[in-house]
Order: C-alpha cells, then structure tokens, then sequence
C-alpha cells in the first residue's frame, strides 16, 4: 500500500538530471523575448507616453501600456486591478509599460528609451498616513469595484472585517491578568528560488496558449480573462515544472501582460522577472500592526481575547481580504476561550501589494498572541506547556466562530515536542558563557485545509493503465507524488503505474489553487472519490464477464477484479478496458468535484462583519520548540535545535511532509531574525539577494526535527490534511519566546535582528545580560 | 561583437560564437541547449547556476564565456556519467532531497566537487561547501542527509 | 552587450597598453563583481581586457626581504588557504575564507577585490591591518602605495585611469598573532562591522574596521594603546573610543550607522581577547 511510504518524487530524476523544464526553459518557435518598465513612482497620474524612440529600437517588435488593455480589472475579492497600469500608477515598481523585442537585451533597452510623463500625487506610505483625514486616495472608485462580499470599502480602507463570539467587554473584569500590547509584524519577501515568468502565443484562431509559473492555472485563467476581457474559452493555461511559490504565484504577476504582448506582436512572447524586478514588482507578506489583549484567570485559565490587526495592504487588494479574515479567525489559537473578538482593517498604501504568503497571516498574528501565552505563563509561574494543555482544544469542540473541529493531534503534538526537546529538563533562564545566552521557548498553532473547488478525473487507458488529472499545481511540495499515491491506494496499483497529467485549463478539472495547505485534503478526496468511481465501473463490467454479483467482488494488487475469497477468479483492468473501449459500457471514466461547504462561521455562535469566504477548512495543529543562543556582544541571534510536532492526520508521504515542516521552519526562522524588506520612502531599498537574505546552510541548525503526529480526519483520504503552511505560523512566536527566556527581553517589533537585540539587551537590566 | 569561442563543455569541444560580455550562463542556456543550469539572481547569490570549471564550483553568470575557452567545463547533465555523480542523485531521489529542484542542479555539482576532493565529508564540511547554495524549500536538512549517505565515513 | 569586445591579452604589458589605449575599457579580473554590475544593466561596457592567464599577475611568492607578494589575479580561494600567512598576518587569510561563499572564492581575485573600493569588503581592513603596500602599474611605470593610502572613498581607490594593481606585498612578520572578526546576517554576507587584528610578538598592534566608513577605519591612536595593553580591558576599550571618534559609518540596508557605532568597541574587544588568549597559549 502507498499511503504512508517515503516513496520518491515523481519529478525527482528528472531534476537531479537537470532535465526538469520550468518556464525560463520553454521555448516555442519565433518566440520573442520581453521585458517590463516599472514605475518610478509611489503614485502619479500617468499624463501619456512617448514610444517613439523606444519602437525604432532595434528588435522591437511590440511595446503595449494601459492603453492596450481594455478598463477591466481582476483581483481574488475586490476587482481593483488592471493588467498593467491604466491611468494611474500606485506604487514603484509598478508595471507601466513592456517590450517584446528579438533579444532580452534589446527588449530592456528599448525599456529604457520609453517615456513616461507623469504628474506627481501625493504618496501614502504607511495605513496611519492612509487613513488620515485629506489622505490622498489611491482607488477613488473603490466603491464602485465589484467584489465578492461586503468589504466595507471607502477612501483608503480596502476591507474591514470582524468577528466575535461571547462578550469581550464583560470578560475582562473577571480576568486576574489582562496583558494588552501592540506588537508589529514585517514584511517578508518569498524569494522562490525560480523568478516569476510566462508564455503566451496566440494561434492561427487567436486562442492564446499561456504556459506560466503558477500555483493555479484556474486562476490564471480567471485574472487574464478578466483583466483582458477574453472569454475563458479562448484561453488555455498550462503548467510547466514550477521553481517553487510561497504564495506569490498564487494570483497574476506578469501573465496579462505577456499575452498583451503576445496578442499584439502576433508572436510568442516570453517574459521572465530579473530577480530585482520580482522583489520590485509582484507582492510581499504583509506587514502588520497588531493589537492583542488577552485575559486570564491565576489558576491557568484563558478567558478572553481580543486582536485588532491593521493590515499594510499595499497598493492592490490581491489576497489581503482573504489574508485579515483568516488572521482574525485564527487568532484565538487552539484553546478554548469564552469570547474572542478580533477585528481588523486592510489599508491601500503606495507600496508593492501585499498578498499570500506561507502561513497567510498566521506568523504576524500568532507574534502577539503566543507571546502573550507565555507571557501569562511567566507571570502565574505556570509552565508554559502545562498552561496551553489546561485550555486547548480538543476534538468535538468548535473553533472560534463555529466550526466544527473533528480532529485534533493537539495534545499530542505537544507531548512530543516536550519530551523530544527534553523540555522539563531545560537550563532555566539564560547561561552566560563567553558572551552568550541561551534560551528555549515553545508556541503552538493550528491551521486549515481546504477551502473551495476542486475536482479529479480518473481514467482507465484502453490497456488498463491509469492516468489521474486534478488540475493541481505541484510547486515543489510534492502534491504530484502525493495524489499518484493516494489513487494508487484506491485502486490498489503502484504508483509508478500512475501517470499525473499536468494542470491545463482545457483537460483538467477546475482546481482553486496549491494554496491553503489545501490540495492533499481536497484534492485528495476528489481522487480518491474518483477512484472509487473507476472501482465501481470496473467492477461493473467485471461482474458482467465473471457473470457474478459486483457485491462478491474485490480490487486486486497490481490491476486487477476478481471474485473475493476465490484466488484464480479475476479479470484484469486490461481485459475490463478493452470490453469498455470495444464492446459495452464505454471508457472507464471516474469522476468527483466539490467545493468545500462547511461553514466557518455559525451565525448562532458568533457575529461576522464583512466575512469573505464563510468556507475555511479542517483543522491541523503543530507545536514548536526551539532553543537559541543570543551573542550579548552583537545581538546576533541563531536557533541551535529545534522540534516541530505536526498533526497531518495521516502523512502520505512522511519524507515529503518532512520537507515541508523543514522548509517551513527555515523559511520562518528566515522571518523572525534576518529577513528584512528595507523601504527608502516609496521604494524597496534591497531588492537583491545581495542585500535581501535568507538563512544558508551554515545559518541552518542541522537539528531540525519533525515529528509527525496523526489524527485522522473524518472523510479525509485516509484521514490526511495538509502540511505545507502550519509548520511556519509560530516559528517567529517561538524563537520570541526563546530570546525571551534567554535575555528576560520581551519583544514586540519583528525581525529580532542584532541590533534589535542588542539595542534590547542594552537598555535590559544588568542581571539579565544588559550592559 | 562576436567572437569564435571553443567551450570543452562535458568533455566534448563546442564552437560556438559569444558576444563579447555573454555570460557562461546565457551561452550554456540559450547556445548549447544545456538548460540544467539555471538563472536565479544573475548577482552569483543564489547558486542555481553553478557548474564545474576544472572541477571547481563557480558561477556561471559571473563568467565570460569568452574567458572559459581554456578551461573544461562540467553541467549537470553530464553528472550522471560518474558513479560518484550517479550516487549524489540518487540519495538526492532517495532521501528527498529534491522539492521544487530549481537550487538541485547547482547543488548537485558542488556536492559533487566536495565528495569528490573530501570522500569522508563530515557536517561541518558540507555546510561550508554548500554555503554558497540556496534553497527554499528543504531547510537543507534532508540535502545534508544525502551528501552524507554518500560520503564515505573515516577509516573505512 | 553584442557590442562589447573582449580582450584577452597573453602579457601584463600588453594589457596595461590596451587599457591606455582604451581609456573606456575595464579591465577584468575574476568577474564576480563587474560581471554582476554588468548582469544588472548598470554598465555596458563597450570593451573588456581581461587579465586572465597572465603570469606575471599569478601566484604567492616570498619576497628578498622575507615577506610575502600575492600576484593580483590570485583567487581568495588561494589566499584563504596560504600556510604562510600566519602569525600577525593570519587576519588576511581569515578575511579571505570570509568572503562570500565558495564558488564566488574560486573565482574572485585580491587585485579585483580590492580595486573596487568596497566599504563593506573584507580585505581592505585587513591588508590596512598588516600595513600591506599595493603595487600599481600602468603603461609607463609602476610604484607602490600603502593600504592606509591606496583605499581612499566609497568606491575609490588611488587608482589613476589606466592603472592595474599587480600585486599585493606583506611585510616580513616575525612571530604573532591576528584576527578578524566579522559580523553578518548570514554566512557570506556583507559585513554590518568587521575588526582586522594584527598583533606581533614584541607588542606591536594595528586595527582597521570594515564597514564603518567609506574606506577602511584606522587609529594609530588606538593602536598605541593596543600595543600598550592588549589584554588590559581600559585599553582596549580606549582604542575603541579612538576608533569610533574617527570611524564613519553609514545607514544601510544591513544595519544603522548607530549601530556600527555601538559595535566597534564591543567587537574590538572581542578581537583583542581573541588575540590576547592566541598569543598565551603559542607563549
């Protein structure tokens, strides 16, 4: 049986043979090759442009602006955007125009001899700036935007969303401990190692084929079509090998614009971001300011919880409505408060859009909130495992707002991480040693898989083989093998016996998205649901040949339906095809689509105001550990171990679920102490690797450990859910706690970089390392 | 302006004409079809487009191609002709240590270079070998794991 | 880009001629840096004269008067690994191996390094620490320049237009020790502060900084009182007040200049401790 086995990738050898073709590796013939102008303003009007001298260029052969795009705009909940800047531009580096020329180098030098004449408005650089009375407005039609909920939206306030359950206000007199702080969470950039790029050519009927690194070709389709005003019909997106996404190919980047230039040359046209350019151009994690009260009883426990977070939006709505509804839902934690209200508001600011990124708000968030658990831990001299098992959630109770948690590995993964990290047996405080304290600190989290449409279809080739096409994008985090090995489960086959057709709007079932840590689960279950759709026509036809009841038949290893308890009686998936193809019945074709319905939000529970999507997903839990040295001299601080206890419910493949709570814990130790988006006004200052940088091998601590705990899943394939996003929601809140432990600091600004730290550690009292 | 180059590019001489500051990286790509290697940042950060110049790790996009005509040049696709090599992928394949592959190639040629000069590799070694790889995904922790199971311990 | 040409000339001679002929042309050495400048569209140089090959500018040799010339198109990967820069000139190896990753150190050379005047680079600091000289030819002459004097401003070296640095000369040292402290985001990085530590035996110290200037930061002030009292703490920490009155550190994107401020005593002192306990146990 597959499920459950290390088994290899499916697109393993052919990376490792550098065969592995990703977007800046398809070529078609006569293609040319483009590049972008970006703004170099925060926010103008754009008065015209001047392309005469750029299209005698040599090699140019089409240059598009706003003024080839039609006054259409997309966008995942408030349709705020154009496919390139229309009229105005809003932030700096914003797309204005681009050139698809012969060559790269002449595509960026024509680039260079475009003229732009714009008139200079006022820029809003923070939400405080936004939201001040006389503010300059970024969308002044936003009210007239089309959107998928009720946003709220009105001069620089994108969205605005609430929720509460039980009374705050009346709680808090009855709480011995009520901590209030703000705490201020970064951007962050996603740096795939893969740029952004696409591919589109337009054939002989003016269909456009758009091959494009992305994380959904549904929602490429979706923000072309819509921005582009085309049919859906007369596009086709495909997929090639994706260099990896993080959330920022989720929604469009420079797909729009590359079938502009493509519609307009009439050739195919390629355009890959230069790694400034994808910093510059396409979408951060948000930065936040978060408002978190919590309330408590001295025996231990939570009574009370309030958050209030202000989302730095950027300058397009993108995924920040869907990013403060789920920050705000998620932001009781896993325990079992008697109210909680957390509200919040999405700001336009004249910066890069902010958008999905890993965790989609959860690390910003989760700063304040478990910080302030163990705060409250500390105080009452409870620790701080013990304080989170008194309240956590268990299953059969209802997450906040009301949905129903129908597993929970909570208490599990906890105890694991505790006794893996030999917890108890801790050096308490900070140990000074030649300069150096170290700490540990813990933090727990939970996260949803799931949410919206998905589909699969399983068919059975004339001679038994298999083929599974869901539509879903792997990205890198292995969905391909997972889902070959799910429906190989179900069908009893080997996996290799499995061929994945690639995501392609025109054959796949419609797929959201890999985002939301979603596709194991959803996507999953459709497959495993078509499987079951295959074994049941199968059996149909062999109940016809064996001339039995289907009721007596079973699936065999290896292809096959025979009579159960009789070895010799049985007919191959090769012998049921070919009766299919040639003789009755039809093609074995199984099928499933759903779209994920089970509310968030129970009305009887709790109030919602402006709510986006009232269909979340079930829920995962992890706990994480970490232990750190903080270097009194510098400040500079490294995570020495850690442990990273994840409920996946059932891992499919314990290697790939590995990697990713790895991956995931590197990427968020990343965040919380040396990734820093440097703003110079309106502009990003360090938009290169040079002087953006995430952690190296030797930033690395070797001692990673995953554990994986499972707590199925009702009505889950084989009781999975997903892993991709929950092992980095707390990493930032559990290195907090860990300087904390080590310094007596408490820290409420992210990054903690050295000179934070060592600014921190300064003006600390002297019997904690301050100097 | 062009000039004739002679690049030894996997053990085979290819004539090729470069423009005078084309990068090794655009010529292997777009000239020879050797797409292995791959452009991640064009600064010499990131790592993706590592190859072997006389068995050493460097960047191809910070090498003229025009300079390399002297020196033999090793991609990934001519990795899997070596034991050694064939070994590294597949404990990459086995252990996985490969997601989303973009870094895989660059890494796979250091890792190559450092078992290749030091076959009892330890963790330290391969760390500060590999310090100048990136990758995104992993955490690193299960590319080490492999370098490892190929590297043979002291003494044996 | 397809207009560059690419010169590869066989002679150090016959480079320093092209390079006076071609008072556009820059010359190339391992290519990590200008390449990079290239990739990102900041220059588009219409000629190259590459010094790759030529002999005259290769290799580590001792010298008559018991020192040590590093040939300018020496790689960092050499320098890093060179047995005979021990003792006080140990530093300049250390600040070698700390120079951006491997692959990079295979490529990118002392002579190109320091031509380019980078405040953030990390032999600068420790060429100034060693009291290197700098030897500089072009088509006519050659002469030679101390550290102190060949490293000038933020991007600015005392090179005139047509001039090479062929090599890299460290005095003779007798026994000691040095050091070089360097703070980073992350292994490779661009220091935010690094401290070059040269210390010989008879009690002799120099200090330079990385990163807290426009060039690199000396004192003989503070090494006065480094070579009073290197393992006196009031020394120690004096030579670092020296140090800061004279330092000029910037923001950037890697940290403030504030910060640089508070870092250079603290990280001095870590340096000289370093040094100090070197120095006892060789005793």
């Amino acid at each position: 049986m597959s499920v459950g086995r290390r088994l290899p990738r499916v697109d393993a050898r052919e990376k490792t043979d550098g065969r592995a073709r990703y977007i800046g590796d398809v070529e078609r013939p006569g293609m040319l090759h483009a590049a972008i102008l970006g703004s170099g303003c925060a926010h103008a009007i754009i008065e015209g442009y001047d392309l005469t001298e750029a299209l005698a260029a040599p090699g140019v052969r089409a240059i598009v602006t706003g003024d080839d795009c039609p006054d259409a705009r997309m966008g995942a909940f408030i349709k705020d955007e154009h496919a390139i800047a229309k009229g105005k531009v809003r932030y700096v580096g914003e797309p204005v125009a681009a050139v698809a020329a012969d060559t790269l180098a002449q595509a960026q030098a024509a680039c260079r001899l475009i003229q732009v004449r714009y008139r200079d408005l006022a820029a809003v650089l923070t939400p405080t700036e936004a939201l001040a009375p006389g503010a300059c407005i970024l969308h002044e039609d936003v009210a007239a935007y089309e959107k998928v909920f009720d946003a709220g939206s009105h001069g620089n306030l994108c969205s605005r969303t609430s929720y509460a359950e039980g009374d705050v206000d009346a709680s808090w007199p009855e709480c011995d401990l009520v901590l209030e702080d703000w705490f201020e969470a970064h951007a962050q950039a996603h740096v795939a190692l893969e740029p952004v790029g696409a591919l589109a050519e337009v054939d002989a009927n003016g269909r456009v084929t758009l091959w494009s690194a992305n994380q959904s070709v549904f929602r490429v389709q979706a923000n072309v079509c819509e921005s582009l005003d085309l049919p859906m019909s007369r596009l086709r997106c495909l997929t090639p090998r994706i260099g990896g996404g993080f959330g920022n190919k989720m929604e469009a980047h420079v797909q729009p614009i590359t079938v502009m230039l493509a519609l307009k040359s009439g050739r195919p046209v390629r355009l890959i971001l230069t790694r400034p350019d994808d910093f510059e151009m396409v979408r951060v994690r948000h930065p936040a300011r978060v408002r978190v009260k919590t309330g408590a009883k001295r025996d231990g426990t939570l009574v009370a919880r309030e958050v209030e977070v202000i989302l730095d939006g950027g300058a397009y709505a993108d995924d920040s409505p869907g990013v403060l509804s789920f920050m705000l839902r998620m932001c009781s934690g896993p325990y079992r408060f008697r109210a909680v209200k957390a509200h919040g508001k999405v700001v336009y600011t004249n910066k890069l859009r902010s958008g999905a990124f890993r965790g989609f708000g959860q690390p910003q968030v989760q700063f304040g909130c478990e910080q302030h658990v163990d705060e409250i831990a500390k105080r009452i001299g409870m620790d701080p495992f013990d304080l989170r098992r008194r309240n956590q959630k268990q299953a059969g109770e209802h997450w906040f707002g009301g949905q129903d948690v129908r597993s929970c590995g909570l208490a599990q993964c906890m105890d694991a991480a505790e006794r893996a990290s030999g917890w108890r047996n801790r050096r308490r405080g900070g140990k000074a040693d030649e300069g150096r304290l170290r700490g540990m600190g813990m933090a727990v989290t939970a996260h949803i898989s799931a949410t919206l449409a998905t589909g699969a279809i399983v068919r059975m080739l004339e001679d038994g083989s298999i083929v599974l096409n869901t539509g879903a994008t792997d990205i890198g985090q292995g969905s391909d093998t997972v889902l070959g090995q799910i429906c190989a489960a179900a069908l009893r086959l080997d996996p290799r016996d499995i061929a994945i057709a690639g995501p392609d709007t025109d054959g796949s079932p419609y797929n959201w998205g890999t985002t939301a840590s979603r596709v194991t689960y959803t996507t999953g279950r459709s497959v495993q649901a078509a499987a079951r759709d295959v074994e049941r026509q199968a059996k149909e036809q062999a109940a016809e040949i064996l001339e039995c009841s289907i009721d007596d038949l079973e699936l065999r290893e290896g292809g096959a339906v025979g009579i159960a308890g009789v070895p010799g009686k049985q007919v191959t998936f090769r012998d049921i095809s070919r009766r299919a193809h040639w003789r009755r019945g039809g093609p074995i074709i199984g099928r499933h689509s759903w779209v994920f319905d089970k509310p968030s939000i129970d009305p009887k529970r709790a109030v919602a105001i402006g709510n986006p999507s009232n269909a979340a997903g079930v829920f995962s839990f992890g706990a994480v550990v970490v232990e750190v040295e903080v270097d009194t001299v510098t400040g500079k601080t490294r995570v020495l171990r850690a442990w990273s206890a994840v409920d996946v419910g059932k891992a499919i493949n314990p290697a790939a679920v590995e990697g990713q709570i790895e991956g995931a814990f590197v990427q968020g130790m990343g965040y919380a102490l040396v990734e820093e988006l440097v703003w110079d006004g309106g502009r990003l200052a360090n938009p290169t690797l040079m002087d953006y940088k995430i952690p190296t091998f030797r930033d690395t601590p070797y001692d990673i450990e995953t554990i994986i705990v499972e707590a199925p899943e009702p009505d889950a394939p084989f009781g999975a859910k997903g892993a991709g996003e929950i092992g980095i929601n707390v990493v930032a809140a559990a290195i907090a706690n860990a300087v904390t432990d080590a310094t007596g600091v408490r820290f409420t600004k992210l990054p903690l970089s050295s000179e934070r730290v060592l600014r921190a550690l300064l003006s600390a009292p002297a019997d904690k390392g301050g100097r | 302006m062009s000039i004739a180059c002679r690049l030894n590019v996997n053990g085979a001489i290819q004539s090729v004409e470069v423009d005078g500051a084309e990068t090794l990286l655009t010529t292997l790509r777009e000239r020879l079809a050797l797409l292995g290697a791959k452009r991640g940042c064009d600064q010499g950060v990131c790592g993706a487009c590592t190859v072997l110049m006389d068995g050493m790790p460097v960047r191809a996009c910070l090498s003229l191609a025009a300079n390399c005509a002297d020196s033999p040049l090793t991609t990934i696709e001519a990795l899997n002709r070596d034991a050694l090599g064939r070994d590294l992928q597949h404990a990459f394949v086995e252990l996985g240590a490969v997601q989303c592959g973009f870094c895989t190639s660059g890494m796979l040629l250091t890792a190559y270079a450092l078992l290749r000069d030091n076959p009892s590799a330890e963790l330290d070694d391969v760390r500060e070998a590999l310090s100048g790889n990136l990758c995104r995904c992993s955490g690193y922790r299960k590319i080490i794991d492999a370098v490892l199971h190929v590297a043979r311990p002291r003494g044996s | 880009m397809s207009d560059t040409v690419l010169h590869r000339p066989a002679t150090l001679h016959a480079a320093l001629e092209l390079l006076a002929d071609n008072p556009d042309a820059h010359a190339i050495a391992g290519g990590v840096s200008l390449v990079a400048i290239i990739n990102a569209q900041l220059l588009a140089p219409t000629a190259l004269v590459s010094l790759r090959g030529i002999g005259e500018l290769e290799g580590i040799r001792a010298t008559p008067d018991g020192g040590i010339a590093i040939g300018a198109m020496t790689r960092h990967r050499a320098v890093a690994a060179e047995a005979r820069l021990r003792g006080p000139l140990g530093c300049v190896s250390e600040a070698a191996r700390s120079i951006a990753s491997p692959p990079v150190r295979n490529m990118g050379t002392i002579g190109g390094s320091i031509s380019l005047g980078d405040p953030g680079a990390d032999l600068p600091p420790a060429l100034v620490a060693v009291d290197a000289t700098i030897e500089i030819a072009n088509a006519r002459r050659t002469r030679r320049l101390s550290a102190r004097e060949f490293f000038v401003d933020w991007y600015t070296t005392a090179l005139e237009p047509g001039e090479l640095v062929t090599a890299v000369r460290l005095p003779a040292s007798e026994s000691g020790t040095a050091c070089y402290e360097k703070l980073v985001r992350v292994a490779g990085d661009i220091c935010i502060a690094s401290v070059a530590l040269s210390v010989s035996s008879s009690g002799t110290a120099r200090a330079a900084l990385g990163g807290c200037g426009p060039a690199p930061v000396f004192s003989d002030e503070a090494d006065a009182l480094l070579s009073r009292g290197l393992g006196d703490a009031a020394s120690v920490q004096a030579a670092g007040a020296a140090l800061g009155r004279v330092a000029k550190p910037m923001d950037d994107v890697r940290g403030s200049a504030d910060y640089r401020r508070m870092l250079i005593p603290r990280m001095l002192a870590r340096a000289a401790a370093r040094a100090f306990a070197q120095l006892e146990r060789a005793a």
